[in-house]
């Protein structure tokens, strides 16, 4: 026989391979998360990998359809992996979900793929967390958005964390109000979204803008905080008679900051993610010391009409692995272990059926059929097992540090250490 | 990737670009007020801390890098390095100081116009640092360009038979005019900027927007 031609086991750049601890900590933070959104009813929904590469140019605007990954099928056709999931769930309620009783409620936790420039350090796979509320819009649609957002951080276990609330809305109506041409309607977009505040400055300073405008389009992106920064805005809007533009976003904040979530949300102008794509409501998340945000999102009340089937739709995504490094920094990682117990023994029939007496009972046991004494206590320790345990006739015992079994667990079997010491006050989880 | 930062940290960090920009970046600071000792002359060192503030000091092109990951809260840099990092940074004031501007340029006595070449061989070659700027600039024309990018003495690439035309920097060409290189087209005009990381301009809004303003005031000033 031939033998295989060898190769350096290596992952393709910006891909990477996750192993135990990290993947027991990440299942855990985004089983939190979508715990949730479980919660408030939001069902779960998988899409393919792959789309239509035209699926997502119809959908997503720039900057993430041009780092969509492309590849071309047998039949020709041009398929992208999916760089987000708003688009591919937009398109799945347009076509499955169509004359089906809404509002629909649905979550997701799923990879998501980016082509990068090399040397950038930048991940091609990410998971991503979150949901969309489609058919349904106004404040309260948005309050429970943001709501979702809020408790989601929480349940993963970050203790401080910011909430961005923005609207698309004012700099559109300032847009509606200040005419001049096309090129330089889409310059200021571009500006805005850019947060290029220099550039903002230039093209406010046209001849023949009102300077009312003027001087609303330099102060919006700079108005950030609670109630002053939305008097703030409102006062701007009134200036330039766009006022109900303000009106969503600050019925929002009011509800939230009545539900005692006034230090966790920000009002945020200068929130500009994308005005092909969003209407009203942006959203941004962040954690301090983080320099990106750990989530993003808005209401999007166009897309779907993209696809033939018009609703109002909101929803946010959140960066699983950000949200990971966040809780790194915080020194708030879940502290999880693996393994209650090795369980050895002589006979596999004995030890298969004493393994399902403990697993019976909640213990996460690894079995380690043929052995007794010292080497499964060696087990044991190389497996971070709180217990090693042996099986003779159908007493399960203890084995003691020098390989001695020792007292017999009991019958019916107890619970777990775990459970022990988290009723003593340790940790649950 | 992103920077991973203790979260209690409480300075502002700032990075500041080494050579032509430094020596008015630093003056910049002490006109609007900020505590800048030692800033001066750190002599090797690429960390400093004055006042509430930590100082790093960066290779220019670097600056946006830093920026952008959120290694660094703030930083001043020049435009140029902006638009070639093409990075996610939040641009909030002209400082007005260090201008410079793109251009493109070609040998004096170049025997075939580029006209010529472009419409015989259909493609002009141009050698940069600044492949991005470059780039934009010649699709914005509507010109087909074969681009070569070199580190250094771009005017030599026309005086070897390597490019027909050059974009480089230049403040007051005199460089392009000792190699007998002529401009032919402006690119872009750059100044150094201000510039914020997006989550920083959130996190700490008070004092990034402070010393935006302070800074924008002082250079306005000069």
């Amino acid at each position: 026989m031939q033998p295989l031609q060898s190769m350096a086991p290596v992952t393709p750049r910006g891909f990477r391979d996750v192993l135990f601890e990290e993947a027991r900590e990440r299942e855990a933070v985004e089983r939190a998360m979508s715990a949730v959104f479980a919660l408030w009813g939001y069902d779960p929904v998988e899409t393919p990998v792959v789309e239509e590469a035209a699926t997502l140019q119809i959908g997503i605007p720039g900057e993430i359809e041009r780092s969509a990954f492309r590849l071309f099928d047998l039949d020709g056709s041009l398929l992208a992996l999916r760089p987000e999931l708003t688009v591919p769930i937009a398109r799945l309620t347009a076509s499955r979900l169509a004359g089906m009783p809404g509002p629909h409620r649905v979550r997701y936790a799923t990879e998501v793929f980016r082509e990068q420039a090399s040397l950038r350090g930048q991940a091609r796979q990410f998971t991503q967390v979150g949901v969309e509320f489609i058919g349904a819009r106004g404040p309260a649609a948005d309050t429970e958005v943001l709501l979702l957002l809020i408790e989601a951080l929480s349940a993963a276990g970050l203790e401080s964390f910011t909430v961005g609330l923005g609207t698309a809305e004012v700099l559109r109506a300032l847009l509606d109000r200040a005419g001049g041409t096309d090129e330089w309607r889409q310059a200021m977009i571009a500006a805005a979204q850019d947060r290029n505040l220099v550039e903002i400055d230039r093209l406010s300073a046209r001849e023949d803008l009102h300077p009312d405008l003027a001087f609303a389009f330099r102060e919006l992106p700079n108005i950030r905080g609670g109630r002053e920064a939305l008097e703030r805005c409102q006062a701007l809007a009134l200036a330039c008679e766009c006022r109900d533009s303000v009106c969503s976003v600050a019925e929002t904040w009011r509800t939230l900051e009545a539900l005692g979530h006034g230090d966790r949300i920000q009002v945020d102008f200068g929130i500009m993610r994308s005005l092909d794509y969003y209407t009203g409501l942006q959203i941004e998340a962040y954690a301090p010391g983080l320099g990106l945000p750990l989530a993003g999102g808005g209401r999007y009340d166009r897309l779907l009409s993209a696809f033939g089937d018009p609703a109002p739709a909101a929803g946010f995504a959140l960066g699983l692995e950000r949200v990971m490094i966040a809780l790194a920094e915080q020194g708030r990682t879940p502290r999880l272990e693996s393994l209650d117990a090795v369980l050895g023994g002589r006979m596999p029939a004995e030890v298969f059926a004493a393994a399902a007496r403990l697993r019976g009972a909640g213990w996460r046991v690894r079995l380690a059929t043929g052995r007794t004494g010292t080497a499964l206590v060696r087990e044991a320790d190389d497996f971070s097992a709180l217990e090693a345990l042996v099986v003779e006739g159908d007493t399960i015992r203890r084995v003691d540090r020098h390989g001695e079994a020792a007292i017999p667990l009991g019958d019916p079997v107890p619970e777990p250490p775990r459970l022990t010491w988290a009723a003593k006050g340790g940790d649950a989880r | 990737m992103i920077a991973r930062r203790n979260s209690g940290e409480r300075l502002l960090r700032m990075a500041l670009p080494k050579g032509s920009l430094y020596a008015e970046s630093v003056a910049l600071l002490e006109r609007a007020g900020y505590d800048t000792t030692g800033l001066a002359d750190p002599g090797r060192q690429l960390t400093l801390r004055a006042g509430d503030m930590e100082f790093i000091i960066g290779k220019p092109t670097d600056i946006p890098v830093y920026v952008a990951y959120g290694a660094v809260d703030v930083a001043i840099a020049g435009k140029d390095t902006l638009v070639e990092s093409a990075l996610d940074v939040v641009e909030m004031a002209d400082l007005r100081f260090g201008a410079c501007r793109f251009v493109v340029a070609e040998p004096e006595d170049a025997e075939r116009s580029v006209a010529e070449i472009y419409r015989h061989l259909g493609v002009i070659r141009v050698a940069t640092k600044y492949p991005r700027v470059t780039e934009q600039h010649f699709a914005r024309r509507g010109l087909q360009v074969e681009l070569v990018k070199l580190s250094g003495n771009i005017e030599l690439a026309p005086l070897i038979g390597l490019a027909d035309q050059v974009v480089d920097i230049t403040a007051t060409g005199r460089t392009l005019k000792e190699n007998h290189l002529r401009i032919v087209d402006d690119v872009l005009e750059s100044t150094a900027r201000f510039v914020a990381n997006p989550v920083s301009l959130k996190t700490n809004s008070d004092r990034v927007t402070g010393l935006a303003s302070a800074l924008a005031a002082a250079a306005a000033t000069d």
